[in-house]
């Protein structure tokens, strides 16, 4: 699903181009957030982006920093408002229209 | 008038082949022939993934199977390691994915500089991902470098970056934080410019530096930076 907005939290301080997004993962039937940066995949735990994520046993795939699940995987997808605002990270965001 | 025979294929040793299967026992034949096709399938996997270079089967029964590839002048020192797909494989430059990637197999493709380009990100590959560096996204919050030139440039540059930041060339460097190595190097001249909401406010400024990132000699992504 392709938002009419995207939500990040500051440009990349890796890449220095990307974006770093709120992503979830539900695939646990909770829905887990994280951010990561849209251009290196690098991954951190909080909106802080104080902890960075451990990427996949590849090293190379960026995971859910709980299940381990590849963020590209059906059951993650980039937040929406709705989903930022059960995360408690919405004060912590910037909203872009596209 | 005399017409001229049709040049003769180059001779296989077929007669040798089969006079030897005539004298092995039926067991023994099935067995040897199962190793040759085993080793003529594995052969070119095994010296792309492991850099050897194990003669075909057309080259050990005497047949040259070898062709012959330019080699990059443009090119600067390589560092060590193991070399490139593209330096040990048979491929030739058709076989190339846009004329300059090995096919390694499981979908992935390998540089001449060694970089990987496998399956990964949100948009399925990382090919595609870098892609989206050839056009402008003008919506987009901030930096967004484009490349000017099509897709063969674009991977011959990320390649140049690799190998100019790795040999320490002037303008160039590298860092790595937590498995990400990120490496830069100066071109010299305009590669593309800048896009995204902060090139529109800037007006598309030239660019002339690329940043890559790799991580385990994976390209994660690669873009022109001021």
């Amino acid at each position: 699903m392709v938002l009419p907005y995207l939500i990040y939290v500051r440009s990349c301080p890796i890449c220095g181009e990307g974006l770093c997004r709120v992503r979830v993962c539900t695939s646990d039937h909770r829905l887990i957030g994280c951010v990561v940066c849209d251009e290196c995949e690098t991954v951190w735990k909080e909106p802080e982006m104080q902890e960075q994520s451990a990427n996949g046993i590849d090293g190379v795939t960026a995971c859910c920093p709980e299940c381990g699940m590849s963020l590209w995987d059906d059951a993650c997808h980039w937040a929406d408002i709705q989903e930022v605002c059960l995360l408690g990270w919405y004060d912590r965001v910037k909203v872009a229209r596209t | 008038m005399t017409r001229r025979a049709p040049p003769r294929p180059t001779p296989v040793r077929t007669d040798t082949i089969s006079s030897a299967l005539r004298i092995i026992p039926p067991r023994w034949a099935l067995a040897i022939l199962a190793v040759a096709i085993s080793y003529a399938l594995l052969q070119p996997t095994l010296n792309q993934w492991l850099g050897w270079r194990l003669p075909s089967i057309p080259s050990l029964l005497g047949q040259s199977s070898q062709p012959h590839v330019a080699p990059d002048s443009e090119s600067p020192a390589k560092p060590p390691g193991k070399p490139p797909a593209n330096e040990t494989s048979n491929a030739s430059p058709k076989d190339l994915k846009f004329g300059f990637l090995t096919d390694i197999g499981r979908d992935r493709f390998q540089s001449p500089a060694g970089l990987i380009y496998a399956p990964g990100s949100e948009e399925g590959h990382r090919l595609k991902h870098i892609e989206r560096h050839l056009k402008n996204d003008p919506k987009r919050p901030g930096p967004h470098g484009v490349f000017e030139g099509d897709m063969q440039d674009f991977l011959k540059a990320i390649d140049e970056t690799y190998r100019l930041a790795r040999g320490h060339a002037k303008g160039s460097k590298q860092s790595t934080e937590a498995g990400s190595t990120v490496y830069e190097a100066q071109f010299g001249k305009p590669i593309g410019f800048l896009g995204g909401t902060l090139g529109a406010q800037r007006g598309h400024p030239k660019l002339q530096r690329m940043r890559i990132v790799v991580r385990n000699e994976n390209i994660i992504t690669g873009f022109p930076i001021q």
